[in-house]
């Protein structure tokens, strides 16, 4: 009986392991699709989105089944439980990547400073996501650390996008559209960032047991 | 076993015990019955001797000493009866033993009370008269018999079973014992009994088929891992659910991972798409490729699934570094591509110069001047197939081509005049210096290093430069060294000029005439001789390419 519990919890594990890589993969996309200007690599998000979200069903129900028939405790309880909350954030990486996606055709082309800045912060949260990933696979609760500070960064950087964003608008009224397509792109990184410093909550308490006081997701 | 030959020890004792008990029993009792009878006897012919004799006086004042004495007539009326009142009494001649002692003058016979306890022997004798004498008295059942001895009995019973048990233990601890001494290692050097003897070779056997069994299936598999473990490539065994069985240092170190991944998930150590990819393909069974990049390098993985009985067990993930190959592949489609486009270059200047010429466009003055281009195009193109065979005959080894010792100052020192005048026309001066150095090497390509050398100093310097051939044999060493004073080469260019078709400025290059592959030349004719090439550039001061020959001693 234990046995074949700890082989659906292995399941479970590397399903995890397959969508986070999923959303690894879908959030690199759209940064390179960002830095390099191609629209091609950014059709490819869709399609990765949609089977992050039938990752995320099929995992759910293998989470439900194991609360159901094996009525876990202690650690294993933990590691379901984590792996339940986790789904969501990874699922919602996938859809910030695909909305991203959509906005880039807008952004593409154009070359101004702002651009170089959101760069940057797509470059940091595709890190983020790939680190918290990396603390799940690894149960790594020194990594899940690093992640979460790093969410400090992804949003000084959104701050600072959105100021220069303001004077932009201020001086170039006719970039409006533009100036909003580029913060509505700076935002869903953000989100990311705050999903993937979700993920490494969960990972710490799927660790540990204990899972830090909720900070407030802005 | 001890227990087992203890209890049947002890069982066989205390049967032994029990069943002698019960025949001693049997056969007092019949011997005492036996004396009783004719103690019984005696004292009947006493008692009929007297009756004889006293008649009914006999039992006056008689003491009786535990009998039961009885008188009766001839026709079974009791006449006296030392217990119960005779009158009381019915008529006895129908009793056995009277009826027998009325026939035949003695009689005896024995019977059981009605609670079995008691068994009364009865014994008559006949008178003279007629009359008969009854003597009876009671014996002793086997029960009671029993009864009476049971504490004797069983004092001795339980000290034969005390006995027993202690003799049981003792003995069965002594035939066990050789048994639990036995040496399982060294099964033919053990004393003890001969029936196991058939039972200790076959264990020697198997013990030496094991050993060498075991032996051989370690030096498979250090025989395996020397070869896995010297591996470049990078060899993964997985089960079938994708977990690690087996990993070599190639792979730890291509995975960035360490021995301790052993028994986790592939995808706990790269979880790419590729590799996730490649899981899926191996769970259906499938061969399947992919190329991925790790750490800056290009790895092609190939996955071969293990199957058994149509399904699968596992599977070998093989990791081959392709960097290079797919450096070169690049490379390739680079030359071809920078090869059609230098050909199509001067093609198009013909093709173009023909068509005009034979329109009849161009004017008689200009025509000259179309020739000419159409004969510099062409003998551009030429020098350019030149250097394109030589170089892929480079590229091919340079297998054909003969080696012999050669004077690299002569050979120098030909070029030098060769180009002499070449250099006059652009008001260059150059000069040779050095000694003769002897080097093994292959005339051909040693001359058209120094050349392409020596022309691109030519080329690339400016009106009143110089250019300085040095040849300097070393103890064990030969150094070429080409200092020109031209426009030099600025840093960025300085590791790329060596690359097929790379001009640093391609504008002033085909109009000195040059392929781009000069220098490519050099490269290569260099590596052939194991020479080394360093160059020292500054912009606008001049250059010098230094090809250092080894010498073999």
């Amino acid at each position: 009986m234990r046995t074949r519990f700890d082989e659906q919890l292995n399941t479970l594990h590397q399903e995890l392991i397959r969508m986070g890589a999923l959303c690894e993969e879908v959030i690199s996309l759209a940064a390179s699709a960002l830095i390099q200007k191609d629209d091609a690599l950014a059709a490819k998000i869709a399609p990765l989105d949609h089977e992050i979200d039938e990752k995320e069903r099929q995992i759910e129900s293998v989470c439900l089944r194991l609360l159901l028939q094996q009525q876990p405790v202690a650690g294993d309880l933990r590691q379901i439980s984590a792996a339940l909350k986790m789904i969501t954030d990874l699922e919602r990486i996938g859809d910030q990547a695909e909305d991203i996606a959509e906005i880039l055709p807008f952004l593409n082309g154009r070359t101004l400073p702002e651009h170089i800045q959101i760069r940057e912060m797509a470059k940091e949260a595709s890190q983020m996501v790939t680190d918290s990933v990396d603390a799940y696979v690894k149960q790594d609760t020194a990594i899940a650390e690093a992640v979460i500070a790093a969410d400090d960064i992804v949003d000084d950087y959104f701050i600072a996008i959105k100021n220069s964003l303001i004077s932009l608008i201020a001086q170039n009224p006719n970039e409006g559209e533009y100036a909003l397509d580029l913060l509505m792109a700076a935002k869903y990184f953000e989100r990311i960032g705050d999903h993937a410093t979700n993920i490494a909550e969960w990972v710490q308490f799927s660790v540990t047991g204990e899972k830090n006081t909720p900070q407030e997701v802005n | 076993m001890t227990k087992r030959i203890f209890r049947s020890i002890c069982f066989v004792a205390i049967a032994v015990f029990l069943a002698s008990v019960a025949l001693f029993l049997c056969v007092l009792y019949n011997y005492f019955g036996n004396v009783q009878r004719n103690q019984l006897k005696t004292q009947t012919e006493l008692a009929a001797q007297g009756v004889e004799n006293a008649g009914a006086d006999y039992f006056e004042g008689l003491d009786t000493k535990g009998y039961r004495i009885t008188w009766i007539d001839a026709d079974g009326e009791v006449l006296f009866d030392s217990d119960a009142a005779t009158a009381e009494m019915e008529n006895h001649l129908e009793r056995e033993e009277i009826k027998e002692a009325v026939e035949d003058g003695y009689g005896e016979s024995a019977r059981y009370s009605a609670t079995l306890m008691e068994r009364t022997l009865y014994s008559a004798m006949r008178l003279e008269d007629g009359t008969v004498v009854r003597l009876s008295i009671a014996q002793n059942t086997m029960l009671t018999l029993l009864l009476g001895m049971s504490q004797p009995i069983l004092i001795i019973a339980a000290i034969a079973i005390a006995l027993s048990f202690f003799l049981a233990y003792r003995l069965s601890r002594h035939i066990t014992e050789p048994l639990n001494r036995l040496n399982l290692d060294d099964p033919l050097n053990n004393e003890g009994y001969d029936e196991l003897s058939p039972l200790l070779r076959r264990i020697d056997a198997q013990q030496r088929q094991i050993r060498l069994q075991s032996e051989e299936l370690q030096q498979k598999q250090e025989e395996f891992e020397a070869v896995t473990e010297n591996m470049t490539e990078g060899i993964v065994v997985l089960n079938s659910k994708g977990i690690i069985l087996s990993i070599n240092p190639a792979a730890v170190r291509l995975f960035d991972t360490t021995k301790a991944c052993i028994g986790q998930h592939m995808l706990s150590v790269n979880r790419c798409m590729e590799i996730s990819d490649l899981l899926s393909a191996m769970e259906k069974g499938v061969r399947a490729e992919k190329s991925i990049t790790l750490q800056g390098r290009t790895y092609q993985l190939d996955i071969s699934p293990v199957s058994e009985d149509g399904s699968v067990t596992g599977a070998v993930l093989l990791v081959l570094d392709v960097t290079e190959k797919a450096q070169a592949e690049q490379m390739r489609q680079e030359f071809t591509a920078n090869v059609s486009h230098e050909l199509k270059t001067p093609l198009q200047i013909i093709a173009g110069s023909a068509e005009l010429l034979s329109n009849g466009i161009v004017k008689e003055e200009d025509r000259k001047s179309f020739y000419n281009r159409i004969q510099a195009e062409s003998q551009r193109m030429i020098r350019l197939v030149e250097d394109i065979i030589r170089l892929s005959h480079l590229d091919e080894g340079a297998d054909d081509m003969k080696r012999e010792n050669v004077d690299l100052f002569a050979l120098a020192n030909e070029i030098v005049k060769s180009l002499q005048t070449e250099a006059e026309n652009v008001q260059i001066t150059m000069h040779l210096e050095g000694t003769p150095a002897i080097i093994y090497g292959i005339p051909q390509l040693l001359q058209s290093l120094i050349f392409n050398l020596c022309d691109n100093a030519i080329k690339y310097n400016r009106a009143g430069g110089t250019v300085a051939v040095q040849v300097k044999a070393e103890k064990d060493r030969v150094i070429l060294s080409v200092a020109d004073t031209g426009i030099g080469i600025s840093p960025e260019h300085q590791n790329r000029i060596f690359e097929r078709f790379y001009r640093v400025d391609k504008s002033r290059s085909k109009e000195l005439g040059g392929t781009g592959l000069g220098l490519s030349i050099v490269k290569h004719a260099a590596r052939l001789h194991e020479a080394e090439i360093a160059l020292n550039s500054a912009e606008n001061e001049g250059t010098t390419i230094t090809v250092t020959f080894p010498v073999p001693k």
